[in-house]
């Protein structure tokens, strides 16, 4: 644990309004290290956008709010930070890559210019270095650089998203946040862009946070994973952890709705019912209501943090005599 | 590399051309605007007299070959005064608009971008504005101010500032909650660095037409303002005051007050051809 980069303590966040209050995410602690990279995985409402939100300190306010926890990237706090300063690190040590690139590009401004505005906005260099350097991103992530001076409606899908990767890798960052990076793109393209995602990764040092709702991605590129659920992290370890020695009743509900290509079944395993409501989450541990193992305890105080195995965090009232095989 | 720039920038451009040619109105619409604007530039070359050249031995002839919209009350040739009234018309037309645009972005990007207590104040303000009738506005102004061109400019572009800032507001409420928007700020961008640069370059289209629109209703205000004798002072050829001084003549000599009452009404009605034919060329939903 020498080498943190990134540390999130009992970050608490609430969206407010004026009836009722969302709790998006309940107390989350993750700790990522240099050139390591973390899966975050979880459905949909989870509270996974919000995290990489509160990391970028790109919460709506109102009527999003960081209720309490701190965010330390290489030791400070970005919760308390100035503005001034958050902008600095913003695209230049940390940066994002969202959802959907359909809408992540201003229709209005060529690619290139889009990117050499990030590189022009954190360092100090000409107009001319700066569309150099874009047109070298361009390159790097497999885009013709004489495609510098087009628009964004000029090109598919999966190169608008190489453009979005572009931009966020402009300046090396230390720490990139994937939000979803290939929901919106086709298989075959997403298969090409995490190859790209992963490419860029090795050996530059940077670390990866990948949100995503596809443990096959996760697999495929992350070290570590965290399951999200109701804004907790229900479980927590490196990728043999979780998908070797499964703990959590709700990540083994993940597995059972994946299709498994070495198994015959006749039917998916879906886990049962919904998600609890945000605005109501259950005051026991929050998967209770859909836990196939839950008893009266579970109901009736918030599951423990329980170490199932060094760096295997369970949050389950049913492994607190450690892990079950 | 700068080639492909500007030839990229051309193929945009020649796009929405291509778009606004197939709107017959609207080229002619800019056709008689291209018309007015060369007479504007270039008045002594087409009016065969000078604006305020008199002699009352040939008062009130009739439209022919030497006076083609015939002579006024003091034999001035209305022809040539029409001509030189464009250069009025259009730079007063021009410059208010440009006044009324500067303020009602800045405004509108103030309220749009930054909401709430911003937000209330200044469109509250902006409806107290759109409580009070335009040409009283712009009365009250020029009185205040005393009668001269460019206090003529500034209560015209005064009177126009809360359209722009509806305008612009409403694009900018819409165009911040788009995610390229959130992207531009998880890139260190400033907030006038996102409303500058990408946030205002967006909302183009509905202020380009609003400021074609307000061209027409600033050069009506101005013929208004002169006809009641706030705005052009003679013998300035202004097509407003010729109006004005035409109106005791029409009953007896009618081309005094007919063609500067057309030369302001087709003005008005091509800037409007031409802000339709722009509005249907630049608005993304109709973009094939």
């Amino acid at each position: 644990m020498s080498d943190t980069i990134l540390e999130i303590k009992d970050l608490v966040v609430h969206y407010v309004t004026d009836r009722t209050t969302v709790r998006a995410v309940n107390g989350i602690s993750i700790s990522l290290e240099r050139g390591e990279s973390l899966g975050l995985v979880g459905e949909t409402g989870a509270g996974k956008t919000t995290t990489a939100l509160s990391i970028m300190q790109l919460i709506p306010d109102p009527p999003g709010r960081i209720v309490s926890g701190e965010i330390r990237y290489e030791g400070e706090d970005l919760v308390a930070m100035s503005p001034a300063r958050k902008r600095e690190i913003r695209g230049n040590q940390v940066s994002m890559i969202f959802q959907d690139p359909m809408t992540a590009l201003n229709p209005v401004l060529t690619v290139g210019d889009q990117i050499a505005e990030v590189v022009r906005l954190h360092q100090k260099i000409s107009r001319a270095k700066a569309t150099v350097k874009a047109q070298e991103m361009l390159e790097l992530v497999g885009i013709p650089g004489e495609r510098y001076p087009e628009y964004p409606h000029q090109f598919s899908g999966g190169m608008k998203q190489r453009v979005v990767i572009a931009m966020a890798l402009a300046c090396d960052p230390k720490l990139l946040i994937a939000d979803e990076p290939t929901t919106a793109l086709d298989v075959t393209i997403q298969d090409q862009v995490l190859d790209l995602i992963e490419k860029l990764m090795t050996g530059s040092g940077t670390s990866l946070i990948l949100i995503t709702h596809d443990l096959g991605v996760v697999a495929e590129i992350c070290q570590k994973a965290a399951i999200m659920y109701a804004g907790e992290i229900v479980e927590y370890g490196t990728l043999p952890h979780i998908y070797q020695n499964t703990q959590h009743p709700y990540t083994v509900g993940l597995f059972g709705s994946v299709p498994n290509l070495n198994e015959d079944v006749d039917r998916l395993r879906p886990i049962k019912g919904l998600m609890p409501d945000p605005t109501e989450v259950p005051a026991g541990c929050v998967f209770a209501p859909r836990c196939p193992e839950a008893s009266a305890e579970c109901s009736a105080a918030p599951a423990p943090v329980v170490e199932v195995e060094p760096g295997h965090f369970v949050k389950c009232h049913k492994r607190r005599g450690g892990g079950s095989k | 590399m700068s080639d492909t720039v500007s030839m990229k920038k051309r193929g945009q451009f020649k796009e929405t051309w291509r778009r606004f040619t197939k709107n017959k109105g609207a080229v002619i619409g800019l056709g008689f605007i291209a018309l007015l604007a060369v007479c504007a530039l270039i008045p002594s070359v087409i009016a065969p007299y000078g604006f305020d050249d008199q002699l009352l031995s040939r008062r009130f002839q009739s439209p022919s070959g030497a006076h083609l919209f015939g002579t006024d009350e003091y034999g001035r040739d209305i022809f040539s005064r029409v001509v030189y009234g464009c250069r009025i018309s259009l730079t007063l037309g021009l410059v208010s608009v440009t006044i009324s645009c500067a303020l009602g972005i800045v405004l509108g990007c103030v309220a749009g971008y930054y909401g709430k207590v911003a937000d209330n104040v200044i469109m509250r303000v902006i409806d107290v504005m759109l409580s009070i009738p335009n040409i009283l506005l712009a009365v009250s102004i020029v009185a205040a101010l005393g009668t001269s061109f460019f206090n003529l400019m500034l209560a015209i572009g005064i009177g126009a500032v809360p359209g722009y800032a509806r305008v612009v507001r409403a694009a900018i409420l819409s165009v911040k909650e788009q995610e390229y928007i959130e992207a531009a700020r998880s890139n260190g961008a400033s907030d006038l660095r996102i409303i500058v640069s990408h946030i205002v370059p967006n909302c183009m289209a509905p202020i380009i037409v609003q400021a074609t629109m307000s061209i027409a209703s600033a050069v009506l205000s101005a013929a208004g303002m002169s006809f009641i004798g706030l705005g052009i002072m003679p013998p300035t050829p202004e097509w407003g005051s010729m109006l004005s001084s035409g109106r005791a003549y029409i009953r007896d000599y009618w081309y005094v007050v007919t063609f500067p009452g057309l030369a302001i009404m087709l003005t008005v009605f091509s800037i409007n051809l031409l802000g339709d034919g722009l509005r249907d060329a630049l608005d993304p939903r109709l973009k094939s």
